[in-house]
């Protein structure tokens, strides 16, 4: 980068010879094959786990309402099945006598 | 139990079949098995956990006896129907429709009537000539040419088998037989005939029933290959799980769901290999009085269907 416009020899890039030492260093860092192999790594890792990101929550949806589906019904009517149950069977002692339903099961 | 809540719909059949199950159990006796279940209905039990009649929108049914044998039917559905097209996107319009029935119910003569305000009308009729010959007849008329259907089956019930003969318009002819083979195992096949589109089958079934298991198998010339197996949890809970494939276009599906019968309620759901998911929910209000939800969610097509009724009588 540095090296282009000397070779072309346009007076323009003359005038900021002062801090040209100073740029020349960063322009060396910035363009190290370690930091470009960084910023390269850095933006597939970026781009990786947007995409993993985004698929996970599309799986995720899909389960979660999946579930409310399939699922949470069942859990509600099974509760409301063993509450019957259990009120049942406080009535059938609290009658005392005939807990014949129960007691035929 | 039985002064707080109508008793289990499901109870008493339960026990009678179990033990006519263990009495046959005792000993093997290949000149008394017991008669099987007609050819149609041999997925029977993987159709009742897998198949919900899911709907979309407001459903409301109401049933008025008027005696013993007479009642009269209405019923009010409103939501979006799917109406078939050939691209990938289902294509839905907003109805509604009343339908009217008559029902008279007889123990050997049975007659079902139901128009709808649309002008369709279908009619069943099944009739119990003898005590082992029936006769059921199904017709669908609508105003739409071509699209009335007509059907008449004689049924005779034999002591280990079962035979049936169809006819129905457009020159469609069928017969089918199931016999017992063992007290667990039924074997039956299938002939078909449709002169219309000049086409003709054959087809095999088996079935095998215990009173924890059934399993059944069915094959068609057409390609249809349908494979079905239903465990019996226990008294309340069944798990059911079909496969169908297709020979000719080579598609697969199958499919796992429960069944669940409480005391309050009836829920069923499934899920299936292209991703689709249903679940129906039959809640006992009141006697009489049962509260219906249905939800059908397919994520590959982005087609939601949602659905509650109201059943009365």
């Amino acid at each position: 980068m540095a090296a282009q416009p000397r070779r072309g020899g346009v007076s323009l890039p003359e005038r900021r010879s002062a801090p040209k030492s100073d740029s020349n260093i960063l322009a060396r860092i910035t363009s190290s094959p370690i930091v470009s192999r960084g910023k390269q790594a850095a933006c597939d890792a970026a781009f990786v786990s947007k995409k993993l990101l985004r698929s996970t929550g599309k799986a995720a949806w899909i389960a979660g309402t999946t579930f409310l589906i399939l699922v949470v019904p069942l859990i509600i009517e099974m509760d409301r099945e063993q509450q019957f149950n259990e009120l049942e069977l406080q009535q059938a002692s609290l009658l005392g006598a005939p807990p014949t339903g129960p007691a035929l099961k | 139990m039985a002064g707080l809540v109508p008793p289990g719909i499901t109870t008493i059949p339960a026990d009678a079949s179990k033990t006519a199950h263990t009495k046959h159990e005792e000993k093997t006796d290949y000149m008394n098995l017991p008669c099987p279940i007609p050819y149609e209905e041999i997925h029977r039990e993987a159709l009742m956990s897998l198949k919900p009649e899911t709907f979309e929108g407001l459903r409301f049914d109401f049933t008025k006896g008027l005696n013993q044998k007479f009642s009269l039917s209405h019923s009010v559905f409103m939501g979006p129907t799917e109406i078939p097209s050939q691209s990938a996107e289902t294509i839905k319009i907003p109805t509604a429709h009343y339908e009217f029935g008559a029902n008279f119910i007889d123990p050997n003569l049975m007659l079902i009537g139901r128009v709808l305000t649309d002008g369709r009308l279908n009619a069943r009729v099944k009739w119990d000539l003898t005590d082992n010959l029936a006769l059921k007849a199904n017709a669908q008329l609508t105003n739409e040419p071509h699209m009335s259907h007509g059907m008449v089956n004689f049924d005779y019930k034999g002591k280990d088998y079962r035979s049936q003969f169809q006819m129905g318009n457009g020159a469609l002819f069928g017969a089918s037989y199931i016999q017992s083979v063992t007290p667990h195992l039924s074997l039956g096949g299938e002939v078909f005939w449709a002169g219309q589109h000049r086409k003709s089958g054959i087809g095999y079934a088996a079935r095998y029933e215990t009173d924890k298991m059934v399993a059944t198998g069915q094959v068609a010339s057409t390609g249809m290959v349908a494979l079905s197996y239903v465990q019996k949890v226990s008294e309340k809970v069944s798990l059911a799980s079909d496969l169908m494939y297709n020979y000719m276009s080579r598609e697969v599906t199958s499919s796992v769901g429960y069944d669940y019968i409480l005391r309050q309620c009836r829920l069923r759901g499934k899920i299936d290999s292209n991703g689709c998911t249903a679940a129906y929910l039959e809640e006992r209000l009141n006697m009489g009085l049962n509260f219906v939800l249905s939800a059908e969610i397919d994520h590959r097509k982005k087609d939601y269907k949602f659905g509650f009724g109201l059943t009365v009588g």
